[in-house]
């Protein structure tokens, strides 16, 4: 089971740590 | 049979830890609808740019059809998610949005603009609707502890989900022969459907009586059940329509002219890549929004965050004309960055108050009827902006003081969901 926890968090938290990484990226040219 | 509401009942040793990143796996593949707007221009040079080709005009249809379908879809198919469970109604929502994927694509190919409409307006919006409202119930019976977290983190997925697909589409359609429309809708029909199936196939109910080990439920927050029929009659059900319509018109409209309204308010400051960063800027607080705000509504109550919500969104918008009057992008970034964040806790936390007042037995189908202000909202916080801002300009106001009198009604539309929102008291018990 816990196996399939953590698998079935990083199908779904991987995706969103990638956008979230992208739109982090272009947000910084705010600053810039 | 395997998609049936007694066939999904959760073994023993299931840990309820595997259901929000099923709730998950449909909100971040839904969320896609707020990340449309690539398509757009690509979209007007189908056939090379001729006058045949669709006009930007025509393509906004499509995006403001499938929100509009969603709303009524959510509504309408409420009680039949709540009776069918969540396996099927998650199943039914991939096979809707998937599908609409396949027939817009084909409607691109053959260059058809009502089988776009059709197919990602319609029938998309229909899995939209029912992808939306598909996990709430089942979050909300898992985490009797923690609702406002538990569905926070599912409808932050939807806020994610643009994130995650704007940059794949842009992605997609470099891999295939230019323009690529049609052909990346069908591989995002292919990714969606898969990935909402792995939500389905995940999701369990649990099992009748369940609570949390060791987790007793206090006395006041044993709230009898409401059936949709009855909720929709009570003065609470339109109090909170009320509350979730001015706060999410507060917002939607920022939302969609964030680009070119910080570039008018700062001309020569701010370019087009720095105001693209701002809306990125805006998305993060979008989505971190929905997660903080209702984790926290757990913690002191539903009534009080919404009563930050339209107290700190009251003083932002008033004090933002002013951080454009003074020139300070700082200050008018930060005041924008956290009325988005309370704009998506608005949508998170609705849920978890839905279920303080009407209970668990039909929250759901509840959450769907409620969804129609989002619907309304959808229309009057662009139609508040947009026009207001042309009126301005109209009279003869320089565009960067065009907003000012927007965001005066933006902080007044708030005071009056700060009212409806002190106005809603618990059900009377029932005689």
């Amino acid at each position: 089971m816990s196996t399939r926890l953590v698998l079935l968090w990083l199908l779904v938290g991987l995706p969103l740590a990638w956008g979230v990484w992208r739109t982090a990226a272009s947000a910084l040219r705010l600053f810039q | 049979m395997l998609l049936d509401r007694a066939g999904t009942v959760a073994p023993p040793g299931y840990s309820r830890w595997m259901v929000p990143p099923a709730a998950l796996a449909v909100h971040l593949s839904i969320g896609q609808a707020y990340a449309f707007s690539p398509f757009n221009l690509p979209m007007t040079r189908l056939l090379g740019g001729t006058d045949a080709d669709w006009t930007l005009a025509g393509l906004g249809w499509i995006f403001s059809l499938a929100i509009a379908v969603l709303g009524l879809s959510a509504a309408l198919f409420g009680s039949w998610v709540e009776r069918v469970g969540p396996r099927r109604a998650m199943t039914v929502a991939a096979l809707c949005f998937s599908g609409g994927f396949v027939v817009a694509a084909a409607g691109v190919a053959w260059h058809q603009l009502w089988l776009v409409y059709l197919g990602y307006g319609v029938l998309g919006g229909c899995g939209l609707g029912i992808g939306y409202i598909s996990p709430v119930s089942t979050l909300i019976k898992w985490f009797p502890d923690r609702p406002g977290m538990a569905t926070g983190l599912a409808i932050m997925g939807f806020g994610g989900g643009a994130l995650v697909a704007a940059p794949l589409e842009v992605a997609l359609m470099a891999c295939f022969p230019s323009p690529g429309v049609w052909q990346t809708f069908l591989a995002l029909g292919a990714i969606y459907l898969a990935f909402m199936l792995v939500g389905a196939a995940v999701v369990r109910v649990p099992p009748e009586g369940w609570t949390p080990p060791g987790w007793t439920p206090p006395q006041a927050a044993q709230v009898r059940g409401i059936p949709v029929a009855e909720a929709i009659r009570t003065r609470q059900f339109w109090l909170l329509w009320a509350v979730l319509c001015l706060n999410v018109t507060a917002g939607i409209g920022v939302l969609g002219q964030a680009s070119p309204m910080i570039q008018e308010m700062f001309p020569g400051r701010v370019d087009a890549a720095a105001a693209a960063g701002f809306v990125g800027l805006l998305s993060l607080f979008n989505m971190g929004g929905r997660f903080f705000w209702s984790s926290i509504s757990d913690r002191i109550g539903r009534r009080a965050t919404y009563a930050i919500f339209f107290a700190l969104g009251l003083a932002l918008y008033a004090v933002v004309p002013l951080a454009g009057n003074l020139g300070s992008i700082g200050l008018f970034v930060t005041g924008f960055a956290l009325i988005l964040s309370l704009y998506g806790g608005g949508f998170a936390t609705i849920p978890a108050y839905l279920r303080d007042l009407f209970g668990t037995l039909q929250v759901s189908a509840i959450h769907g009827r409620l969804l129609t202000a989002w619907s309304v909202a959808g229309v009057l916080g662009p139609v508040l902006v947009n026009y207001l801002r042309a009126w301005q300009i109209g009279r003869g106001v320089p565009p960067a003081q065009a907003y000012t009198v927007t965001m005066y009604i933006m902080a007044a539309l708030l005071a009056v969901g700060f009212v409806c929102n002190r106005l809603i008291r618990p059900l009377e018990p029932r005689r």
